[in-house]
């Protein structure tokens, strides 16, 4: 990385160049961290005011330090960078940081095993960098497998638009400072260009980054890297055929690797806290005994009948080891969608050596795809498990042909209930005005849309979204390794809006939506019998009375809350009520009281739904009722200052647009004295800006899978 | 992962428990079964059949014992009682009645009462009947008064009532119309009380005559469908005697909640489980000696000074980039919070977008619940009848309770399906089908391989259609499942041996080579080159791995003492081999309970830092 002293100037108004590397760097660390990579990395200054590298002889390689050695990235490095790393004041060739880099990948790679080396350099070019050695540089890059990536403040083609429109800045793509490149980046962007293509002819220069794109697709976390397991076995039908095939797990749910332990509240040591688990008799005294005393019993009727484990093994269903033999073949409507069962799709291949059972697989598959069949399988993973009944889908795609093979229930897994008949019953069945608004809101709601090349294109797509508890995880554990001490981050926008409905399609059902209310009368009932939980459960909370006992800490207290009693703090049922009564009170100060106002405020807000928009509306004109009695503008405005800003990040116009409709906006002078708000100020406030929004949140996803890119890290 | 999930049972348990309670969920079809067989005792019962088929009676307890046993799997909960009528001694609570013999009261079975039913089967049966109950006078007015009380005398809440009566004589009074009369009065009051009277005639010589006298008994057919009287004799045992080895499980809404479609558009669902893998039901902890179940306790100790810690005095860590990061319990459960519990719409979109490795966990059912929103029905009903025309299916986020995190669903339009008997054969309604995430999915390294010829297909199509068959979902028995409860009855029976399973999931193999030919054969010539042998490869391959593998079965692998603290200073140790860090803590003399690598390089780094 690029520390020297152009990298920490810049244009006003401009982020630092330093700055922005330096979030590139952290991005990625946090990302290797948290998928617990193996990949080991090193980090490389230049431009610092010290030099500290093995090659610094009589003034060559100078101010080149390394940072760090090769080795696993952990939290120390992120805190380090994050508090240590500054930038310097010298200049140094970044040519010469590239040998240094080759130099330390060469020597702290003996002896160990590895996939890829890989230099990223991250620098704005402004130094001129020597090309005498270009070549011998190359030549040494190609001989030792090491690929290379740049990260720039600009985009590599910035420069021949530059030539081209005569200004040095493309109308989308205005380099740092809204000036035109200096003569020293020119230069260098022309080296990095030859450096790059002559690697690599033809997407050579698809690996010259951004410094801000790549910030963008670096704030997603990587997945938890899997690598899918072999299962080789034969597929048999009857006694005498037989094909080889490997299985591999295709889609299965993801689960943490790794689980929360109990620690000592205060110690934060594992080893303080010891579980025992005793067992014990049924009787007054709770009577201990041992644990060899006891033995595994199963109930039987009104008996419980001992049924020791090793009895148990021994008398257990066995099953003969490894196995994928067809039962039969069935048409495919005879598999109901929803009778998958299990939580695995495996995928069923030849293996690659063996083109004979390649071809014997590919006549099966074949065979069931023009039959519009499936064969109908048993499936053993191995001795140890139970065996399954499933079926065998074929699936042929452009590149490859396998069989898909999903499980199917067992007679004792089905539940044949029965629910009243919904289209035979007078009172349920819909109207035609009613049928037709369910289907206009289907029309508006499509999330597959046909474009005008009858391409069809998915702005929904599931598969592509990544689960948003590892995201948010990784989120809050790297924010408490960072920032200790203080509270959890809320969700990250971006990701709260990759899991909603997408803007394009609620903006066009608006209309529809309205129509279906209009059209069908619903109403709330409040059950006499569960009235407490009735009314919790529509929007809060379904937990049936019973389980309420086990409802952890955080949730009694906000119990606690709703019954009534004196007011402690703002609450989440009554915010607006609850703060006034505060006020009222004085047990605690006006600020106190507006921060916890604000905080629920900002809870409302988070679900980003109408009805809890009246509620907040509530909220603000009390926050704007109290501010004005007890003459403190300055808390209420700023507040709604720092929301406005937020509202483009957190789609937050349908919301802003009620407080327009309520004006419910800046305490101006005339209202109180000591505010620094003009009345015109204060009016023009509430109306937006039509272009803040537009330039708001590029979508995340765009732009190839994220993986591609950074695998090449 | 050991440590944390004892201590607060893993998500699935939960479930699993909360299906175990009765007392939550739909009160509506709570309570109890209960079912008394009335049978008769008289001489012509043990009358043996002709080729020394076995005698009603005989049979009737072959019938009563597999009710017994599979009730005590399905529902263990339902009650039954056994009364003999027409035996010479009595016995029942009060003994007010003659010729009546309680021989279970009604309660719910176990294996004693199996063993006692065991024990009047066959010709010591018969002698064991004769020697406690005898023959006499037969008053089926008395029976079924006694049996009246039997259910007056329960307390608990039973949900549904039935009475058997097995016998073989069509005029049990002889034509004594005092007695005749009394017995239609005291049915007529069961049924007063809810109780469904049903006869299972036996055989009897010249055929029974159910006009003369039974049809004033029992209870009227329901409806159409159940053919009551109708019934042949022995279809109706054959249907008694075929067990059924599967729990019951009663019709429980999962949750109630709010289905949003957008814009406050609320409307209000209940989840269901129409398929959910069966497991074997929980084991109990017994002490030893007395065999009486025992309860566990769990508790969580300072180890420095021995004090009880409660759950507030504990917080939850894990370790990431050697670093250890601690949160409250509160925080962790607030990292799984998005949304309120619910379905919310996102969008619609075409069947055909729904693939089949779509898939990571068993379906849900949506069903509106009327009671919680008035109108869900009428706009469920719409949207379904919509989506089905349409052949869309709605995409909704799901969040299914607090502190969960969101998954994504498809919900597709299940109509009404009606069997030929107008039996609802599929309910309507939505199934919501688990999306993955971007996640869930793993890339696979496809490779080229060969497409077979037509010819090569159309030989396997052949083979495909000899081998047609019909799916149905419930034809296959979980071996597993069926397998352990019949262990279980032995066990309990004292049987000497489990009776045996038939295992439905392996092929039938002689049928399918008998069916085959030499397609199969023809297709072997067409595929394979003569000298190939798909069995052998591998086989070969395995052996002289194990070959190998006996010549030098570990392979010593050593790490000396500097390059292992290098590892050490890198945090690189996880990059060697599970027999390398062992040999590594033996050398160090570090002493490891895990062999887990994880639990080795715990322990390595403890010694050396």
């Amino acid at each position: 990385m690029d520390v020297g002293f152009s990298m920490s100037n810049s244009g006003p108004g401009q982020e630092l160049a330093f700055e922005q590397a330096k979030r590139v760097i952290q991005k990625f660390i946090q990302r290797q961290v948290f998928a617990e990579s193996k990949d080991e990395l090193g980090l490389v200054l230049f431009g610092t005011d010290h030099t500290k590298n093995p090659l610094a002889e009589d003034g060559q390689y100078q101010n080149i330090s390394i940072y760090r050695h090769l080795m696993m990235p952990d939290f120390e490095l992120l805190e380090e960078i994050e508090h240590q790393l500054q930038p310097g004041s010298q200049h140094a060739d970044w040519l010469d940081a590239l040998v240094v880099c080759m130099d330390l990948l060469q020597k702290e790679t003996v002896g160990k095993k590895y996939e890829r080396l890989n230099i990223a350099l991250l620098t704005d070019l402004n130094t001129l960098a020597c090309a005498d050695q270009l070549d011998v540089i190359i030549g040494n890059l190609k001989k030792a497998g090491i690929t290379l990536q740049f990260f720039l403040p600009f985009p590599v083609d910035a420069d021949a638009e530059g030539d081209g429109g005569g200004d040095g800045a493309g109308p989308q793509n205005p380099p740092p400072g809204g000036k035109g490149l200096s003569r020293e980046q020119k230069q260098g962007l022309e080296m990095v260009k030859q450096v790059m293509t002559s690697l690599d002819d033809e997407d050579g220069l698809d690996e010259v980054h951004t410094f801000s794109e790549a910030v963008k697709k670096l704030s997603i976390f990587k997945p938890i890297e899997r690598r899918p397991m072999a299962w080789p076995c034969q597929l048999t039908i009857g006694s005498s055929l037989s094909i080889r095939i490997i299985g591999y797990k295709a889609v299965c749910e993801e689960k943490f690797k790794k689980s929360w332990a109990v620690v000592e509240a205060e110690s934060h040591q594992k080893d303080d806290v010891k579980r025992e688990t005793v067992f014990c008799l049924n009787d007054d005294n709770e009577t201990e005994v041992e644990k060899e005393k006891t033995i595994q019993g199963f109930q039987y009727g009104s008996d419980i009948v001992p049924f020791s484990k090793v009895d148990q093994e021994q008398m257990k269903y066995k099953s003969d080891g490894k196995s994928f033999a067809v039962l039969g073949f069935t048409k495919q409507e005879t598999i109901h969608r929803h009778h998958f069962m299990g939580n695995q799709v495996l995928k069923v291949f030849a293996p690659k050596d063996d083109e004979h059972a390649g071809v014997a697989l590919s006549s099966l598959i074949h065979a069931l795809d023009r039959l519009k069949m499936v064969a109908i399988v048993r499936y053993v993973y191995d001795r140890r498990s139970n065996p399954q009944v499933g079926a065998a889908f074929p699936c042929i795609k452009q590149k490859y042909e396998c069989l898909l093979y999903v499980q199917l229930p067992y007679m004792e897994d089905l539940r044949q209930f029965t629910f009243p008949s919904l289209e035979n019953n007078k009172k349920f069945s819909p109207s035609e005005a009613q049928l037709s608004a369910v289907d206009a809101l289907i029309s508006s709601m499509m999330l597959v849309k046909e474009g005008e090349d009858g391409e069809k294109e998915d702005i929904f797509k599931v598969n592509s979204i990544p689960n948003p508890q590892f995201q948010r995880l990784f989120q809050c554990l790297h924010h408490r390794c960072v920032n200790p001490g203080t509270p959890l981050p809320p969700v990250e926008p971006w990701l709260k809006r990759m899991l909603d409905c997408p803007q394009a399609v609620s903006a066009c059902c608006y209309d529809f939506l309205k129509e279906m209310k209009r059209c069908f009368p619903v109403k709330e009932v409040l059950q006499k019998k569960e009235q407490k939980t009735s009314a919790v459960v529509f929007g809060k909370n379904d937990e049936p009375e019973a389980k309420k006992l086990k409802l952890d800490e955080q949730d009694k207290f906000s119990l606690g809350e709703i019954s009534e009693g004196n007011v402690t703090s703002v609450g989440s049922v009554n915010p607006a009520k609850d703060f006034h009564t505060l006020i009222q009170q004085k047990t605690i100060s006006f600020e106190q009281a507006c921060e916890q106002l604000t905080h629920r405020i900002e809870q409302l807000l988070g679900n980003r739904r109408t009805e809890y928009y009246m509620k907040t509306i509530t909220c603000v004109q009390a926050f704007r009722e109290q501010a004005v009695k007890t003459s403190n503008a300055e808390l209420f405005n700023n507040y709604m200052q720092s929301l406005k800003k937020r509202v483009p990040d957190w789609n937050l116009q349908e919301f802003w647009g009620l407080l327009a409709q309520d004006a419910l906006t800046l305490i101006s002078k005339d209202e109180v004295e000591s505010s620094s708000v003009s009345k015109q100020e204060a009016n023009q406030f509430l109306l937006f800006e039509e272009n803040v929004e537009a330039a708001a949140g590029p979508t995340p996803e765009d732009g190839g899978d994220v993986d591609d890119l950074l695998d090449m890290m | 992962m050991a440590d944390w999930n004892a201590y607060y049972p893993k998500e699935d348990d939960e479930v699993e428990q909360e299906e175990g309670e009765e007392s939550v969920g739909d009160y509506k079809s709570s309570g109890r079964d209960s079912l008394v067989f009335l049978v008769d005792a008289s001489k012509e019962m043990f009358i043996k059949g002709e080729d020394g088929e076995p005698s009603n009676f005989d049979m009737t307890m072959q019938c009563v014992r597999s009710v017994y046993t599979s009730k005590i799997i399905s529902s263990d909960k339902d009650l039954i009682a056994l009364v003999f009528y027409g035996t010479e001694q009595s016995k029942n609570p009060r003994n007010t009645f003659k010729h009546v013999y309680v021989y279970h009261d009604l309660d719910s079975p176990g294996a004693q009462r199996v063993q006692n039913i065991d024990s009047l089967r066959g010709e010591e049966g018969a002698q064991l009947a004769a020697e406690t109950m005898g023959s006499g006078q037969t008053s089926l007015g008395d029976a079924l008064w006694c049996c009246y009380n039997l259910y007056s005398d329960i307390k608990l809440r039973l949900s549904h009532k039935r009475l058997m009566i097995f016998t073989c004589r069509d005029d049990p009074h002889g034509g004594d119309s005092t007695r005749d009369i009394r017995a239609r009065t005291k049915a007529a009051d069961l049924k007063g009380t809810g109780v469904v009277i049903d006869l299972m005639h036996l055989k009897k010589p010249g055929g029974f005559d159910v006009s003369c006298f039974f049809c004033d008994i029992v209870s009227p057919p329901e409806d159409e469908r159940e053919l009551g009287l109708q019934l042949e004799p022995c279809g109706k045992l054959e249907d008694l005697k075929n067990r059924v080895r599967a729990k019951e499980m009663k019709k429980r809404v999962q949750s109630r909640l709010t289905f949003s479609l957008g814009d406050g558009m609320n409307i209000a669902v209940g989840v269901y489980l129409l398929v959910k893998t069966a497991t074997k039901p929980q084991a109990v902890r017994l002490y030893a000696e007395t065999n009486e179940p025992v309860r566990t306790k769990t508790r969580l100790f300072h180890t420095q000074n021995g004090s009880l810690l409660l759950p507030s005095d504990t917080k939850r860590a894990q370790v990431y980039g050697k670093k250890q990061i601690v949160m409250e319990k509160g925080e962790v459960d607030e990292i799984k919070k998005f949304d309120d519990p619910g379905l919310v719409l996102i969008g619609f979109k075409p069947m055909d977008c729904l693939k089949l490795h779509h898939h990571i966990r068993p379906s849900l059912f949506i069903y509106p619940e009327e009671e919680q929103v008035t109108g869900s029905s009428c706009v469920f009903t719409a949207l379904l009848q919509k989506c089905s025309e349409r052949n869309v299916f709605a995409l909704c986020k799901y969040t299914s309770k607090l502190n969960t995190p969101p998954r994504f669903v498809a919900l597709i339009p299940q109509r009404e399906v009606l069997d030929s008997s107008q039996v609802q054969a599929a309910p309507a309604g939505f199934h919501a089908i688990y999306l993955p995430y971007a996640d869930d999915k793993r890339t696979l390294d496809v490779h080229d391989c060969p497409t077979a010829s037509d010819e090569q297909v159309d030989k396997m199509k052949q083979i495909v259609h000899k081998l047609r068959f019909r799916y149905r979902s419930d034809a296959f028995e979980n071996p597993v499942l069926q397998q352990h409860y019949r262990n279980l009855e032995a066990l309990a029976l004292d049987m000497c041996a489990p009776e045996a399973i038939e295992d439905f999931t392996m092929p039938k193999v002689k049928m399918m080579d008998d069916r085959l030919g030499p397609l199969v054969q023809e297709f072997k010539d067409l595929v394979y080159p003569p000298n190939y042998n798909p069995e052998s490869k591998t086989a070969a391959k395995r052996k002289q791995a194990d070959a190998e593998g006996a010549v030098d079965k570990k392979p010593k692998v050593e790490i000396s003492e500097d390059e292992l603290r290098a590892h050490v200073a890198k945090g690189t140790l996880s990059k060697l081999t599970v027999p390398v860090l062992k040999d590594a803590c033996k050398h160090f003399g570090v002493r490891t309970t895990g062999t887990k690598k994880a639990e080795l390089i715990e322990a390595l780094l403890a010694q050396l830092n």
